[in-house]
């Protein structure tokens, strides 16, 4: 998709009053804002509340009696934190494989004129409209010996054409005359790449890398597929609970069982949603940016 | 535009052994990567043969032979032939397009009302708040999505079944459960999470649109209203087009995953899409038919070409704009 560079900032003007467009606009962001925040706090309030505060319907967007039974729960339930390990793993392990792999592919890919490059971009191109489907690619890792493997998460993902292209797009965006200079210096490629272009390129590798993150990190059907159930990352996990699959505790009455199970679900909803929400405040103000400058050019 | 390459000046003379010997750095770097592009994604690609092929049971990915006739259809294109033939086939194509065609009209022109929107808005604090809102729900996990969905919708106890209940007094529905409500909390939970980001490419492009339009416009009189469908919608179409194209080439893989999870026994009727199907008969399933669900990839696949080069040739017959 082709978006204009040139920003030239929001309309400075100075609107005239409009009551209905701005009741619209008003609603509008009042709805949005509603919708994105009043489910966490209700699964937040949950996760907080007594089992029998819970069963009399007493819980909605605030803890009533509050209690850390929940926590304490999935704190003793001792595969939470082997999930938690190998989701830490994937994601760590995942992003930075991906990173190397789409650095070292698109900075040559960004040399217009370099010969090859535009039928490398071609197959890139095309490859995001068709592919082999699920069973190939099943059976690709399967022949390659990766099930059952953590290899079978962090390997086949790491280039992923929408982020190598915004990779691509951003490294053409950088002059040429830094690259020009630092060859009359005697500077190889990789030594340019290395010391001048990725220093230059923390917005875009910002935002590709926070892709790649969130990616791995709520990952669950690969895992669910390539992996054996002691390799299962905590989204498989709470997957589990969700459909019954996996109980934490099965201890208590049928009633107080069951409304505590809810606040563990909860509970484990907050835990594996944190950290990439607690990232992503930090990240955000390149990700906006790194979304549009990389934005597909077909 | 395209850069000049670098050093030119003997650039018609050069000879492939001097290029390479200029360049080589670049075809080392991208050596590693390449390779691995070309097997995780191109060998499938070709690993699409299988849905021609027999399969042994821990054979490799492209079959011992080729597949025998089943019924009518020449002889390699037996696995064809046998989910063609089946009406539980027809009954996840249909649902795939049903959900897909319903969301894409649906949650197409959110993103851009909203983006529109938000760009009137003219407390930048506030503007900036709503937008940090809305991208939170595209970095939870679907199994979030699905897991906060299950909690709200609780028959027990979830705090919007009991809301609904309280204010129209229909009591306290199953709606996971139900059949009718599937399409529905597909939609509304796709809407929830992917409306404010995918508005971050829609106002990238009205923010991209020069003031002067605004101006002349406001001179002859024009009011915001106007100024939106005469200047911001016109302008930013051609990234409205690009969108609406690459949305129609995904109609037939829709969200796989969130379904999977959505899915339950009771609304398999309307749940069961292809993606589900082939998951159903193949890694789902104790005794797996690789080659059918590589069939069923492989014509899900030919058709998601086929719409996205139509949706292409559409828009630019009609706006000029397209992807390639």
């Amino acid at each position: 998709m082709s978006v204009n560079e040139n920003v030239k900032g929001s309309p400075s003007h100075i609107r005239e009053h409009n009551p209905i467009l701005n009741t619209v606009i008003f609603i509008v962001m009042a709805v949005v804002v509603i919708a994105c925040t009043i489910p966490f706090l209700y699964i937040i309030a949950m996760s907080f509340s007594s089992p029998a505060a819970i069963t009399n319907n007493r819980v909605s967007l605030w803890p009533v009696d509050f209690t850390l039974e929940a926590y304490k729960s999935i704190y003793e339930y001792p595969h939470f934190f082997r999930a938690y390990g190998y989701t830490f793993l994937f994601t760590f392990g995942g992003t930075a494989i991906a990173l190397v792999m789409m650095i070292l592919f698109a900075y040559p890919l960004s040399k217009d004129w370099l010969a090859g490059q535009s039928i490398v971009m071609k197959l890139v191109i095309f490859s995001m409209f068709f592919s082999g489907g699920l069973i190939p690619n099943y059976l690709l890792i399967n022949s390659l010996h990766l099930v059952g493997t953590i290899w079978a998460i962090l390997i086949p993902y790491a280039v992923n054409q929408f982020n190598l292209i915004i990779l691509i797009n951003f490294f053409k965006s950088l002059p040429n005359e830094l690259e020009e200079a630092a060859i009359i210096d005697g500077l190889s490629y990789f030594g340019i790449l290395v010391r001048i272009i990725l220093p230059l390129s923390g917005a875009a590798l910002a935002t590709v890398g926070l892709y790649t993150a969130v990616f791995f990190w709520n990952n669950w059907f690969a895992p669910l597929i390539y992996l054996k159930s002691s390799q299962y990352p905590v989204m498989l996990l709470l997957r589990n609970i969700v459909n019954g699959r996996t109980m934490i505790v099965d201890n208590g009455g049928m009633g107080e069982k069951s409304s505590l199970s809810i606040s563990i679900k909860s509970a484990v909803i907050i835990l594996s949603s944190l950290p990439i929400i607690l990232l992503y405040p930090f990240l955000q103000k390149y990700f906006v940016k790194g979304m549009t400058v990389g934005a597909v050019k077909g | 535009m395209r850069k000049k390459e670098p050093i030119s000046p003997y650039a018609n003379k050069i000879t492939v052994r001097h290029y390479l010997g200029r360049y080589w750095q670049f075809y080392a770097m991208m050596l590693i990567p390449l390779c691995y592009f070309l097997l995780f994604k191109y060998v499938p690609m070709f690993g699409n043969i299988l849905a021609f092929r027999h399969y042994k049971p821990l054979g490799g990915p492209y079959g011992d032979r080729w597949a025998s006739g089943y019924k009518v259809w020449p002889a390699p294109f037996r696995y064809f032939e046998q989910f063609l033939l089946k009406p539980e086939f027809w009954t996840a194509f249909k649902n795939t397009l049903i959900i897909s065609v319903e969301n894409l009209i649906i949650n197409f022109p959110f993103p851009i009302i909203f983006a529109i929107l938000l760009n009137e808005l003219r407390n930048l604090k506030l503007k900036k708040f709503v937008q940090t809102v809305s991208y939170v729900p595209r970095f939870v996990s679907t199994v979030v999505v699905v897991s906060i969905l299950s909690e709200l919708l609780s028959p027990t106890m979830g705090i919007l079944t009991r809301l609904i209940d309280q204010v129209f007094g229909v009591g306290r529905i199953y709606y996971m459960n139900e059949p009718q409500y599937f399409r529905m909390l597909y939609i509304v939970t796709d809407m929830w999470q992917f409306t404010g980001w995918t508005a971050i490419i829609y106002l990238a492009a009205i923010t991209g649109i020069s003031s002067d339009m605004f101006e002349a416009a406001r001179i002859d009189g024009a009011t915001r209203f106007q100024q939106i469908i005469y200047i911001t919608i016109p302008t930013i179409l051609p990234t409205i087009m690009v969108m609406f194209i690459l949305n129609v080439g995904h109609l037939l893989s829709l969200g796989f995953e969130k379904v999977l999870l959505m899915q339950t026994s009771t609304n398999m009727a309307v749940s069961d899409i292809i993606d589900t199907y082939v998951y159903r008969y193949t890694l789902g399933s104790s005794s797996p038919q690789y080659s059918l669900g590589a069939a069923i990839g492989l014509f899900n696949g030919i058709i998601g070409l086929i719409l996205v080069s139509s949706a292409n040739f559409a828009s630019r017959r009609l706006t000029g704009n397209s992807i390639y």
